[in-house]
């Protein structure tokens, strides 16, 4: 028995050495929390930062199990981007197992991207579990606002600069290149939305406050009656008879909500659903952080004509 | 007037003509703007700090000068007695709050409530030999726990958990409150290894170190209840994990012990200490299922000083279909294999005598999830007695119920069968086949640390 301990322990540990000690890469290893925040800060790293995400597209941010295969992740990962304002507080326990000092908070390499973003839908007063799954900080869901891409990537370029601080300057460059192509990309949103200014819609989730209010739009209700809790038939009945009287014509869903109950809203209310990416990859074809808005704009202007 | 409208035309014509400048312009524009911000938002903090520093430097001039005015070899007068005002002015920590801002530079707290409700036979009951001893056919209060967690500095975190449960010892119930865990962890240690120092729950197999609302029945598995004790697999002393650098998740855990457990390692003292190992690792298969397998051994001795070893392995699968929010199939089971030496009389001489006792046990279960709310499923059990004679096998079929995140409601059937009446033969009761009915209502206040797979 002891043989074989110390036969396993041998072999562990020149394991270890072997990983350990290859070559360092040229690249920064970043991990971020979110797909959106992983476009962002491949968008500024460019070739010199090789990103990961923890939370894929298709699920959804709020809830991530906690696997141990993420914990792999964090072990050799120099820099974490998180979202913060508790969307992703499951990342917490992630960075616990993955024994990786450099990602804690307060480490040189944790990024809160949220840090300096205009929070919206900030509670006021006292905030209890009765208001449901309430973000307490604000609204978390701010990478829907495309403007705050500014604030975010300043924050991961500040990141990065902290682990690879002689590649400064060519963050900052890909940084202007980045949003500048945004901005011209935002005239052209604005543009195509421009006829529906002023609308109002249903939401599923209440994460698209920043996308709306970006582009003009109004939130009109939520199909959960509150964050996180599944809606009570009589909340359900006022969203439809409020949906008839204002005659609003489009439910927006995330590909994570309920499509079911999403549609039997939509028909009793004559309006239709249209689900959009609430972050990147979680549709098809929506591979970047332009992507996300180019899909969403035009899905939702199409949806409203 | 001409002149301006020559201007305009002109300008309206060269941002027509350059399509490409007029939308770099207003990126830079929107950039500009969102500078603009960024500084209005940094100006109007500096302004806040700037305030908070006139004010406190006015209070300080408001102050008599006299005590600056003394030259330095002047003896201070004695101090006087505090006042009533002093003692109720609140001080270090309980201060920090109000001066940093609600939230601020405090521990997270969270409290759970974790209630149980028994049915069962009469015979059961006067037996006390139920899932939960002395508490059949009772409504109580299995576990109220309040927890108190965060970081203590840079370097180090620290947990607290005490515990309030109605208990059944020597023949009476009663509620007690005891300090359950508070453990200190070093964060910052070199080549992914993490220290944590205290009364810690040991990561021994699936289960034995989960807080009673964490298991996925309302009762524990009854191979750990035979092979453990009633209490959880918590232990004073020290754990060391390791993190390996491998490509795929492999955690090695070692930890030595006093070794406090109420039935398999007793011994109390770090002069023959509970030694404990873990390895775990997990496999990927596909973005939809996940498995986890783990082996663990401990080695210590009794209360009565004799050798005590236990060995487990276990496996826990979960499938999650893509987008879903919670696992539609999780499967799970452990076996563990004990060794233990224990005094044995023999009958026709008196004579005591050391046996080694051999024994083996394990469970399974299946549990399917097809909406949020809604959760059910199986468990099966089939355990030795550690040191008795004889085997015990159970089957639990049960149903939860979630409102929200925070709030659950479990209903369970629970049949077990003893191959002896040894031991389940009390007050002229016998306690060999139990039927109960099991309920379980579980609500979290406050902070709860995420669990992980």
């Amino acid at each position: 028995m002891p043989r074989l301990l110390r036969g396993i322990l041998a072999a562990l540990s020149s394991l270890g050495v072997l990983v350990a000690g290859a070559p360092a890469d040229a690249t920064v290893r970043a991990v971020a929390s979110t797909p959106d925040l992983k476009s962002l800060t491949e968008l500024v790293g460019g070739g010199l930062v090789e990103v990961d995400a923890l939370a894929r597209g298709n699920q959804n941010v709020h809830d991530v199990e906690v696997r141990p295969s993420l914990m792999v992740k964090l072990r050799r990962a120099d820099l974490l981007v998180v979202n913060g304002l508790e969307l992703d507080g499951w990342a917490e326990a992630v960075v616990q197992g993955a024994n990786n000092p450099r990602l804690l908070v307060g480490g040189v390499g944790r990024v809160d991207a949220s840090r300096g973003v205009p929070v919206l839908e900030v509670p006021a007063g006292r905030v209890d579990r009765s208001m449901g799954d309430v973000h307490p900080q604000g609204n978390p869901h701010y990478t829907l606002d495309p403007q705050t891409a500014a604030i975010v990537t300043a924050n991961i370029v500040e990141g990065l600069t902290r682990v690879a601080p002689a590649d400064r300057e060519a963050f900052e460059t890909r940084r202007r290149e980045f949003l500048g192509r945004l901005g011209a990309a935002q005239a052209r949103w604005t543009k195509t939305l421009e006829a529906f200014r002023g609308a109002r819609v249903v939401v599923n989730h209440n994460s698209w406050i920043y996308f709306l209010s970006r582009f003009g739009l109004e939130q009109a209700g939520t199909v959960e009656d509150r964050p996180g809790i599944p809606p009570s038939p009589g909340h359900l009945a006022r969203l439809i008879q409020q949906m008839r009287q204002e005659r609003i014509k489009v439910l927006i869903l995330e590909p994570w909500g309920d499509r079911k109950l999403a549609e039997r809203v939509a028909n009793e209310a004559a309006a239709r659903v249209v689900v959009l990416a609430h972050t990147v990859g979680a549709v098809k074809g929506v591979e970047s952080y332009l992507d996300l808005f180019d899909y969403n704009v035009n899905a939702l202007a199409e949806a409203l004509k | 007037m001409r002149v301006m409208a020559f201007v305009l035309a002109f300008a309206s014509a060269a941002l027509a003509a350059t399509p490409a400048a007029a939308q770099e312009a207003e990126a830079l524009r929107r950039e500009l703007e969102q500078m603009r911000r960024q500084f209005e938002t940094a100006q109007q903090e500096y302004q806040k700090a700037l305030q908070a520093l006139t004010e406190r430097l006015q209070r300080l001039e408001a102050r008599p000068p006299a005590a600056a005015a003394q030259p330095a070899t002047v003896q201070a007068p004695p101090p006087s007695q505090p006042t009533l005002a002093d003692y109720a002015r609140p001080r270090e920590p309980f201060a920090l709050g109000a001066r940093r801002g609600p939230g601020q530079l405090l521990f997270d707290i969270g409290i759970v409530g974790d209630f149980t409700g028994n049915l069962t036979q009469r015979n059961v009951e006067k037996a006390d030999r139920g899932t939960f001893a002395g508490r059949e056919n009772r409504f109580f209060p299995r576990e109220v726990e309040v927890n108190l967690f965060g970081r203590v500095d840079p370097y180090a975190e620290g947990h607290v958990r005490f515990e309030f449960a109605e208990e059944f010892e020597d023949g009476q119930r009663a509620t007690q409150a005891k300090l359950a865990e508070a453990y200190l962890t070093l964060l910052t240690l070199p080549f992914g290894t993490r220290l944590t120092l205290g009364q810690v729950p040991v990561r021994f197999g699936l289960l034995s170190h989960l807080h009673r609302e964490a298991l996925p029945q309302p009762d524990p598995p009854q191979v750990l209840l035979r092979f453990l004790g009633e209490e959880q697999f918590r232990e004073s002393g020290a754990e060391l994990s390791w993190v390996l650098p491998t490509p795929f998740y492999v955690e090695a855990l070692a930890g030595a012990f006093d070794g406090d457990n109420e039935a398999a390692f007793g011994r109390g003292s770090l002069r023959s200490p509970l030694l404990f190992g873990r390895l775990r690792t997990f496999v990927e298969l596909g973005e939809s299922g996940a498995l986890h397998v783990g082996v663990s051994g401990a080695r210590g001795e009794t209360g009565d000083r004799l050798r005590s070893i236990l060995a487990g392995i276990d496996l826990k699968y979960k499938h999650t279909p893509d987008g879903w929010r919670h696992p539609l199939l999780t499967l799970g089971g452990e076996a563990l294999y004990s060794v233990r030496d224990a005094l044995v009389a023999d009958e026709a001489t008196f004579a005591g005598d050391t046996r080694t006792r051999r024994r083996l046990g394990w469970y399974a279960w299946a549990e399917i999830q097809p909406w949020k709310r809604w959760a059910g499923g199986v468990r099966y059990d089939s355990t030795q007695f550690p040191v008795d004679p004889g085997r015990e096998w159970a089957v639990e079929p049960y149903a939860s119920f979630m409102p929200s995140e925070f709030l659950r409601f479990r209903l369970a059937y629970k049949h077990t069968e003893r191959s002896h009446r040894d031991g389940f033969n009390v007050n002229d009761s016998s306690a060999r086949i139990v039927d109960e009915l099991l309920l379980q209502a579980t609500f979290f206040l406050g902070a709860h640390v995420a669990h992980p797979f």
